[in-house]
């Protein structure tokens, strides 16, 4: 991990809905750059939900898209890339 | 049987049943062949693409009645003109799609041409699916509008009586027939009827910006659900209020009156004639719809002073439960059955109903 | 690290084709994933205003209250009869159903099986995750042998019950239809096994442009997805997934049974 540069500006980046998430782990799972996890707090219907952190273990997101893709349940509300 | 080109025709009343679907306008037809109804399919695959009926656009047999009904479902939430016919055990296999036709509020045509039953029964006609037809028959809190044709003619000008109520309340209807009156060859004229254009605003044919249409039946939230059938409830006794149809024959001075449909309503016309020879002043009430049953004439003429009711039925004894009912308990309501397919001639209606008279 | 706010383009995002209502579907539910895949391809199609939804009986039954389209219910396992009516009734409309297996393949077998036969210009999509999910986890045709469920609580006996049935293979041993495909749709471990393998979320998007893509050519698209039910299987969400991987995929094998119209070629 310290060998990964971290860039002044994020690339890109994917907005969570909490409110929708069911905690199911799919996202942090198939995230290659590690960038989703599941957050200590809990939304209103008692699920942990999965949260965001710019540059993961692995690198930056790169707005594969992959987290949107496998959500099952629209928490993953968008994936999208930095407009210069 | 030879085009119709011309409206006089001598055909058989499942015959001239298509062909008075065609004439007012149907778009579709979804069936499986079940004897006695299978004219209806036949005539209808014949009549496909006969550019006299622009409007019908689908005819295709189905693999089962329960196929059948499920097509029906799917054209009739396009706000299509939908049909389908069929015998006690195919109208069996309907009853689930029926169902959900009332709970959704489709309309559509659903011919039961009655046989003896129950089970595989046999070929004759039996009134027998009465019950089935308009107590519902299907799951659930539903009514369907029935309608008993007993002539030729009435087979031919039924369909569009059948679509314009059923487009009117949104509800299933049926026609009611018999294997008697499937197979009767009369004399008809086809009327001329308009192929009337009904509000299908309810239709699902695609988003319309942001609404939507839905065609449920499903409310799993209670309330909702409770709002629903109050709905459905007062479509039933609207219908009830202001949709009872009958025909009356020397009733205004009858001593005792027959009920009934269908077949037996013919013989009961001829056994009239014969008693009010005999000295009985017997009459004759026909119900034209089952559902809503014909109750308001039943209580007037007992209000005028009819004692006595015979109730004529093909059947272990059904149409007589609502006759009783709509009596009030205030008339004597005979029974006269026949089963298994057998009709009884006017002659041992005339004895019978002596007796009864007496 | 700076994050500046409005410099930001949605790739992927809010997708009118799909309500704002939280889904029914359990925690990593298959349905789910389905119904956003399908919403996308509705919406990359631009065919909101000219689709119509038939529900059909399972998990799948409050289909229409995420996917914002035009929707009508049918009887559980008739989906693709009534589908026939409406579109043969309409053959403009985009007509669909997501189908369980249950609602496939017992209930509804000799519907599917007679669209599926006359061609029918309509789209299937089956979710087979080999039990009764919506009514609490029994036995389904498509239930591996020995699997326990609730009324195979001694697992799944094929002498009693016959072996798993596999819609896939039926439907392709027809003549009519013009896309019949397989596709594994849960993440997949791999063999580091701490990193899961999107390709069937991927493969499952194509796969349903690819059957819309059949019906407006006029055939008929059948697409079976091979899922989990990770609460009434009993596992975790992640065990539900290796299972399908492991057991269900070979049972079922993804792939492409029929392609008629040559639209994978594209």
């Amino acid at each position: 991990m310290a060998n990964v540069a971290v860039p002044e500006v994020q690339r890109a980046r994917v907005v969570v809905d909490a409110e929708r998430c069911k905690g199911c782990d799919l996202c942090v799972v198939v995230c290659p750059q590690r960038n989703l996890h599941l957050s200590d707090s809990m939304n209103r219907s008692g699920f942990h939900p999965a949260e965001f952190r710019f540059h993961g273990e692995k690198g930056d997101c790169t707005a594969c898209g992959l987290c949107y893709w496998v959500c099952p349940d629209f928490a993953i509300a968008e994936v999208s890339r930095w407009k210069a | 049987m030879e085009s119709v080109t011309e409206t006089r025709a001598f055909l058989k009343g499942n015959e001239a049943l298509a062909l008075g679907a065609l004439h007012t306008g149907m778009n579709a037809y979804f069936g499986y062949p079940i004897t006695p109804s299978s004219e209806v399919p036949e005539v209808l695959a014949t009549e496909f693409g006969n550019p006299q009926y622009p409007g019908f656009k689908v005819f295709l047999q189905a693999a089962s009645e329960l196929e059948a009904i499920n097509m029906v479902i799917g054209a009739a939430s396009t706000g299509a003109k939908v049909m389908t016919a069929t015998s006690g055990p195919g109208f069996s296999l309907k009853q689930e799609g029926i169902s959900y036709a009332a709970g959704m509020e489709l309309p559509m045509l659903i011919v039961d041409v009655n046989r003896s039953g129950p089970g595989l029964g046999n070929l004759g006609p039996e009134q027998s699916d009465y019950f089935q037809a308009t107590k519902g028959g299907g799951h659930g809190g539903y009514r369907n509008i029935v309608l008993a044709p007993a002539s030729v003619p009435e087979m031919a000008s039924f369909p569009a009586l059948g679509f314009s109520l059923a487009f009117k309340y949104r509800n299933p209807v049926v026609i009611l027939a018999d294997a008697f009156l499937g197979q009767l060859k009369e004399d008809l004229t086809f009327p001329e009827v308009p192929a009337p254009k009904f509000d299908v605003s309810w239709a699902t044919t695609g988003a319309r910006g942001p609404e939507r249409h839905l065609l449920l039946s499903m409310h799993l939230d209670l309330p909702d659900q409770a709002r629903h059938s109050e709905h459905l409830r007062s479509k039933y006794e609207e219908v009830a209020r202001v949709e009872q149809r009958s025909e009356s024959l020397r009733t205004d001075d009858a001593d005792v009156v027959l009920v009934a449909y269908g077949i037996t309503a013919r013989l009961c016309r001829r056994a009239v004639g014969t008693l009010r020879e005999k000295g009985i002043r017997a009459g004759l009430l026909r119900p034209i719809t089952l559902s809503p049953f014909p109750s308001k004439e039943i209580a007037a003429l007992v209000e005028r002073g009819v004692q006595k009711f015979v109730v004529v039925e093909l059947n272990m004894g059904q149409m007589v439960e609502d006759v009783r009912l709509a009596t009030g308990g205030r008339a004597r309501v005979e029974t006269v059955q026949r089963l298994g397919g057998l009709l009884p001639s006017s002659l041992d209606l005339v004895h019978q109903v002596e007796a009864m008279a007496r | 690290m700076i994050e500046i706010e409005g410099h930001y383009e949605a790739k992927l995002g809010h997708l009118p084709t799909l309500t704002s209502k939280p889904t029914h579907y359990c925690a990593g539910c298959e349905h789910g994933t389905l119904t956003r895949l399908i919403a996308y391809a509705l919406n990359e199609l631009d065919a909101r205003e000219r689709t119509v939804l038939v529900d059909s009986v399972g998990c799948s039954v409050l289909a229409h209250e995420y996917l914002n389209v035009d929707a009508v219910q049918s009887p559980h396992g008739r989906a693709p009869a009534v589908m026939a009516g409406i579109k043969r009734m309409r053959p403009d409309l985009l007509v669909f159903a997501v189908q369980g297996d249950g609602d496939a393949v017992s209930i509804g077998l000799a519907e599917l099986i007679h669209a599926a036969n006359r061609g029918e210009a309509i789209t299937i999509f089956l979710v087979n995750n080999a039990i009764y999910g919506m009514t609490g986890g029994q036995l389904a045709p498509t239930t591996p042998a020995g699997m326990i469920t609730t009324t195979s609580p001694r697992g799944r006996d094929i002498a009693l019950t016959g072996p798993p049935m596999d819609a896939t293979k039926l439907v392709a041993s027809l003549e009519a239809p013009a896309y019949v495909k397989r596709v594994l749709l849960p993440v997949t471990p791999t063999p580091t096994a701490d990193f899961y393998n999107a390709r069937g979320s991927i493969e499952g998007a194509r796969s349903i442009q690819n059957a819309f893509r059949v019906q407006e050519m006029g055939g008929f698209s059948f697409v079976e997805f091979v899922s989990t039910c990770n609460v009434n299987w009993k596992m975790s969400i992640l065990a539900s997934k290796r299972y399908a991987t492991d057991v269900l995929a070979k049972i079922f094998p993804p792939g492409l049974y029929k392609d008629k119209f040559g639209v994978e070629k594209r």
